[in-house]
């Protein structure tokens, strides 16, 4: 029983949350790691595309409430999702249009290109917060649990419950969705295959014929469509705000590295890889330990390794490992 | 290129193959050659070609290599001579001030590499010249991308030409043996059905009894009727198959003739097959 109890804890507060989270950073960094792959530089103002396509959705989300427009259960942003990713995919078209076509032409250098985004990142940082203020914002509305902790309780009988939230849920149906689409897409489709050869191989992929105009339009059409559902997914679990997520950008940078940069499958896993690292390394585990050791073991303290304030020195502390020790990522990525 | 502020750091992956963003693609058609032709003309002819990389000095003078129909031409010389610059003069890769590339009659001297493969050149480059991360077919598929019809036969030849790569066609290319790989990288070449084919060194790395096989397979490929014109370093092998034979020597044309002859020419023996 009390090996019961200490498992529905860990799952309640470690892995429920753990694997929400991690879904949201993995389609994050799907995004930072395709551009990455193809584009061929990292993209700074990727956290803040994430926050443009979330505040979109916001927006959108807000008028369709004002006609009296709900999802049921589900939270109504999901509706709203497309708006955001059609207003995104123009936003970026626009940017490159203007901005790292430029670059491209002159054929820069990837860190000049990485300057350029930083450049971007702070244009964007700025709109967003002028066009959507600089508040908490929470827009997740419908069911709130598909099962509360108590219900849990009373279910089972345990002293512990495990609640799960509808935006839990939602984050890894979605996720699951658009990996999917995503990998079917590069390994199955005629411009997927080109996306892979161009990131292979650009002078083989243009010799070969390969348009990088469009597939470099693409890739843009599908990194704002995964940022914007990564920021929705995060903003329906926690909340929005323009700041957290301009702060996201080190985690997701850190999944793609750490599974290795221009390798899609390897950002799925960094994704993971970090977000249980932060769960775990800042989560009170004394709860669960209480369950499981002998009374006279039980420990004084709350055994939390790190307050959660420092949980992106977790994402720092595993950046720095990957760079000294395995500088390609855990999958076969490019070095940076 | 060095005088622009937007190179002036390490060395990276550039896009110097191209000399152009290929997006001018689609507005060739692919049609044949057009009376500019001149009478008697070789296939494909890089005509006196002078020229060098970027604004560096020239480093063709007035080099002709041609290639006809059915044949294998080859280029040799000792290192330096500017073998593979003159091929990839001919496919476009540098800049030419002076002569001129004519392909089935059409001057196609101011086209970039990636219409000439759409006129129908196909072209193996020495290096990096397959997707290691895609799988054999996938290579094969990426080959035929210009092409709209259904190129399924056409891998079928491949897979034929290359029965290892049938076996192997849904391994990762760059898991593949140094001479598997040249076979992926002439297959991705041949996927276009290309009117020539080019080769920079094929045989540069691998172990002789590969160098003898990929050989075969290159007079297979020149017995389908594709012409080939080819860089090699290893001159003894690659005259002994050569219908044609250009020797340079500092960027000019120092011998010319069938492989035949030139192995035969004392001078030529002397100078670098070693006597």
């Amino acid at each position: 029983m009390d090996f019961l109890n200490a498992l529905v804890a860990f799952a309640n507060f470690v892995f429920v949350p753990g694997l929400a989270y991690g879904a949201q950073l993995a389609i994050g960094a799907l995004g930072v790691t395709m551009i990455y792959g193809i584009l061929r530089f990292s993209n700074f103002a990727h956290g803040d595309t994430m926050a443009f396509g979330t505040a979109m959705t916001i927006i959108a989300t807000n008028m369709l409430l004002a006609v009296g427009i709900t999802f049921g259960p589900l939270p109504t942003a999901l509706l709203a999702l497309p708006v955001g990713i059609g207003m995104t995919i123009l936003l970026v078209l626009a940017i490159d249009w203007l901005i790292y076509k430029f670059y491209r032409d002159q054929k820069a250098k990837p860190v000049i290109l990485v300057i350029v985004s930083m450049g971007v990142m702070f244009v964007m940082n700025g709109v967003v917060r002028f066009i959507i203020g600089v508040d908490d914002i929470r827009f997740a509305d419908g069911e709130r649990f598909i099962i509360t902790a108590r219900e849990f309780r009373d279910m089972t009988g345990l002293r512990e419950g495990l609640a799960i939230k509808t935006t839990q849920a939602i984050t890894v149906v979605v996720a699951v969705i658009a990996v999917a689409l995503l990998f079917w897409f590069l390994n199955k489709t005629r411009t997927g295959k080109s996306m892979r050869a161009f990131s292979d191989n650009e002078d083989l992929a243009l010799l070969s014929g390969i348009n990088p105009d469009w597939v470099v339009k693409v890739t843009w059409m599908i990194v704002a469509a995964l940022a914007t559902t990564a920021g929705v997914l995060y903003g329906l679990d926690k909340s929005f705000k323009a700041f957290t997520y301009f702060q996201l950008l080190l985690p997701i940078f850190a999944a793609a590295i750490v599974g290795g940069l221009g390798n899609p499958l390897g950002a799925i896993a960094g994704g993971f890889v970090i977000a249980f690292s932060e769960v775990t390394i800042t989560y009170a585990w004394k709860k669960v330990l209480v369950y499981l050791m002998p009374e006279s073991l039980e420990p004084d303290g709350l055994v939390q390794l790190l307050s959660t304030d420092y949980k992106f020195a977790v994402s720092f502390a595993i950046l720095i490992i990957v760079l000294l020790f395995k500088p390609t990522g855990l999958f076969k990525g490019q070095s940076v | 290129m060095s005088d622009s502020p937007y190179h002036d750091d390490r060395g990276n992956k550039d896009r110097s193959i191209t000399r152009e963003p290929g997006s001018t693609l689609d507005k060739v058609d692919r049609r044949s050659g057009n009376s500019t032709a001149k009478h008697g003309d070789p296939f494909l002819i890089g005509d006196a070609m002078t020229g060098g990389y970027g604004k560096g000095p020239d480093i063709l003078h007035s080099c002709t290599i041609a290639a006809e129909k059915g044949e294998i031409a080859v280029i040799v010389g000792p290192n330096g001579a500017g073998k593979s610059t003159a091929m990839k003069a001919v496919f476009g890769m540098l800049n030419v001030n002076d002569g001129a590339v004519r392909l089935d009659g059409e001057d196609i001297t101011h086209l970039s590499p990636q219409q000439r493969v759409v006129k129908g050149m196909g072209f193996v480059p020495q290096t990096s010249n397959i997707f290691t991360s895609m799988t054999v077919e996938e290579n094969l598929e990426m080959g035929a991308f210009i092409r709209r019809d259904d190129f399924r036969d056409t891998m079928a030849q491949v897979y034929d030409l290359f029965p290892i790569l049938k076996e192997k066609r849904n391994q990762a290319a760059g898991e593949l043996s140094g001479g598997q790989r040249q076979q992926v990288a002439v297959g991705r070449a041949l996927m276009t059905k290309p009117k020539v084919l080019m080769l920079d060194e094929p045989t540069a790395g691998v172990s002789p009894i590969v160098m003898d096989e990929l050989f075969d397979r290159i007079i297979e490929v020149a017995r389908t009727g594709i012409p080939i014109l080819m860089v090699e370093q290893n001159a003894r092998q690659a005259l002994e198959i050569a219908d044609k034979a250009y020797v340079l020597v500092q960027g000019r044309n120092a011998h010319t003739g069938t492989g035949k002859q030139l192995l035969a020419d004392p001078e030529v023996r002397r100078s670098f097959l070693g006597g």
